[in-house]
């Protein structure tokens, strides 16, 4: 489909109308904190955010999900499956969100196929806001992701002053266009390159990583020394795994209340948490946050690459910001580089 | 602050190079400007990555429980909020206070990044920063930015008790003068004044949105449980689950365990992600402690341990 065009003073119809008509989820604003939240409207929905605290990842993956419920005194032991999630559409998500939820489908959608995850991938329209902005510790540019395109995306909006910009990326974004068309007109044809202009600041203003021969190197950096000296500042929380828009490793527990009925659910758990390797019978193969960090650090810049092709990781930044230690990815990239 | 930084780096090189101490801990320049990070200084030639700066804001304590099976003595530089995480951990008997040698700094304020990545380009690596009285001067390799110190003084300054460290074998540094300015808990006040209501209401929007990351816990001096209920498995005490009522079991139980231990250092505000004010908590029951029993900020003196901990005859009991 043609590019479309948005006046920006009809953005809150359209967001309305999409709230009025399904389940709308948009970054919103309290107590100063940015989240994805389902709204009712678009009334409240923030648009010159930089980045979500916690990724859109959580609507896809969240951090803590019931599977099934069961009865044990019902004498066929039924299983009762969950109800799936509602058509919905997610409004505004960043590029490299939508980055990490193709590498998420690469994880849960692939050789191994996860209803649950799938149930919501299939519901969800995704629309995608370009970055006229950026915050200091975005580098998404290091993993070919730009802020002004989101493959992955059905929508893509980028904010050109008075209107939107909307690219219309997929069957699914066409259709949602469709519904919406008394709101959108065709663009005139200048879209394109006003956004490249739009989207010029937060390419330019971005840290600059680059990743060449990263990966090579750590293929050989297994026993390096700079895993012990990095670790020693860690403290082990489970912060940038957590507000990470890539990490997926969950662990399953039943809960049940001492009584016949109960649930079974799924939470993220944290490479970063000494449980989380800790096996029955008591054996623990990542005994310390050397282990550990070398985990997280491997399993973004090498085992992903090795496994799908693609880097762990989308240059959201967030773990730089948010690390209580300033253990920082990017500088770990760096040091990677330089040290023998 | 220059001369700090000298005898600083002179001390921590005494100190290895005498093998007083096997390892000095402090803060090195962090990967942006207005950041630093905690560093590990093993050998004499490296004590040149030490600093002293107005954003040495993490307490370094806590890595004392993590590396109190080193073999000799472990320094470790404090401020004065930080120093009294000594007195917790050697009165909890997590480290024997003749491993730990205690290098103190007199400390006027520090700043918060998040107020100071809001006013000014943070990004870049700092070259220097200047005390202009009420102004910071903070030079970088993407500009020079001069910041009002009031704006960006972390709040747990403007209530501060302890400018000095209350413990220090090496002080480097003038003693700073300015009176201690306790806290009156006016914040405190207005939440005891809520109903029931109002408070579950606020402390309940706050508790959802916690990831439950531990954060808090894992940079406090005073939770060094050998098994800490949140992670223990049989039976689990708390659910993996994330939710408001399994989230609210977590922070309510977390601070029954600090009450009258409490440093008040107010690091786990600092790191908690989400920005839930963490602290409150924990000086409500400062609060209580100082009224009932006469608290002082605990860790304040050697001696002391928990006063819940302590039994005396004449303990109000209003409330059997």
């Amino acid at each position: 489909m043609a590019n479309k065009s948005l006046k920006k003073v009809q953005l809150k119809s359209l967001l309305d109308k999409i709230a009025g008509s399904g389940q709308l989820i948009a970054p919103i604003q309290s107590d100063g904190i940015t989240l994805f939240k389902p709204v009712q409207s678009g009334e409240g929905v923030v648009l010159d955010y930089q980045n979500a605290v916690i990724p859109p990842k959580d609507f896809f993956f969240p951090q803590s999900e019931k599977m099934f419920s069961y009865d044990t005194s019902d004498p066929t032991w039924a299983i009762k499956p969950e109800e799936g999630v509602p058509e919905r559409v997610l409004f505004g998500a960043r590029p490299c969100d939508v980055k990490s939820i193709l590498l998420l489908d690469k994880v849960f959608d692939a050789e191994f196929r996860d209803d649950i995850y799938i149930d919501k991938r299939n519901k969800t329209t995704i629309i995608a806001v370009s970055c006229n902005d950026c915050r200091h510790t975005c580098f998404c540019g290091a993993f070919g992701i730009s802020p002004g395109e989101a493959e992955g995306a059905d929508l893509l909006f980028t904010d050109l002053g008075g209107r939107y910009l909307v690219e219309v990326l997929t069957d699914k974004g066409s259709t949602l266009a469709a519904e919406c068309s008394d709101l959108l007109s065709d663009d005139d044809g200048n879209g394109p390159a006003a956004k490249e202009k739009a989207v010029a600041p937060a390419k330019e203003k971005q840290m600059n990583i680059d990743l060449e021969g990263v990966k090579a190197k750590l293929d050989n950096m297994f026993e390096h020394p700079i895993w012990a000296e990095e670790s020693l500042r860690c403290l082990g929380c489970g912060t940038c795994t957590f507000i990470c828009p890539t990490c997926h490793c969950f662990d399953i527990v039943d809960f049940n209340n001492q009584s016949s009925i109960g649930y079974r659910y799924r939470c993220a758990d944290s490479c970063q948490f000494a449980n989380f390797t800790r096996a029955a019978g008591g054996h623990q193969p990542r005994p310390s946050k050397m282990e550990r960090i070398r985990q997280r650090f491997m399993h973004k810049l090498r085992y992903f690459v090795d496994r799908y092709g693609d880097f762990g990781c989308v240059g959201c930044g967030r773990c730089l910001e948010k690390c209580p230690v300033n253990l920082d990815i990017a500088q770990i990239i760096n040091k990677v580089k330089e040290v023998g | 602050m220059k001369k700090v930084i000298e005898n600083l780096r002179e001390t921590a090189a005494r100190l290895l190079q005498n093998k007083e101490a096997e390892v000095v801990i402090g803060w090195g320049l962090g990967s942006e400007a207005v950041r630093t990070q905690p560093v590990f200084i093993t050998s004499p030639d490296n004590v040149d990555k030490l600093v002293w700066n107005p954003f040495c804001v993490n307490g370094l304590t806590k890595y004392l429980s993590d590396l109190k099976t080193r073999p000799g003595k472990i320094a470790v530089v404090v401020k004065g909020c930080d120093s009294r995480g000594i007195y917790r951990l050697t009165q909890d008997n997590i480290i024997p206070r003749d491993k730990v040698v205690v290098i103190g700094i007199p400390c006027a304020g520090q700043m918060s990044y998040t107020k100071l990545a809001s006013k000014m380009d943070v990004s870049g690596q700092l070259n220097d920063v200047e005390d202009k009285g009420e102004d910071l001067l903070i030079k970088t390799s993407k500009g020079d930015f001069t910041v009002k110190k009031s704006e960006v003084l972390l709040d747990k300054c403007l209530t501060c008790e302890h400018h000095n460290p209350v413990v220090a074998d090496h002080v480097v540094g003038d003693t700073i003068n300015t009176c201690p300015t306790p806290d009156n808990y006016e914040e405190i006040k207005k939440f005891e004044a809520m109903s029931t209501e109002e408070k579950a209401r606020f402390w309940l929007s706050q508790f959802e949105r916690c990831i439950r990351c531990y954060a808090c816990r894992n940079i406090c001096p005073g939770c060094t449980c050998r098994e800490c209920i949140f992670d223990a498995i049989k039976p689990d005490w708390v659910g993996k689950e994330i939710n408001v009522s399994e989230n609210e079991l977590f922070h309510l139980t977390r601070a029954f365990h600090l009450a009258g231990r409490c440093v008040d250092c107010g690091e786990c505000d600092r790191v908690c992600p989400m920005d839930i004010p963490i602290r409150l908590l924990n000086k409500k029951l400062l609060k209580d402690c100082k009224e009932l029993f006469n608290m002082e900020p605990p860790g304040s003196t050697e001696e002391g341990g928990s006063v819940l901990g302590q039994y005396r005859l004449e303990d109000p009991e209003e409330f059997m």
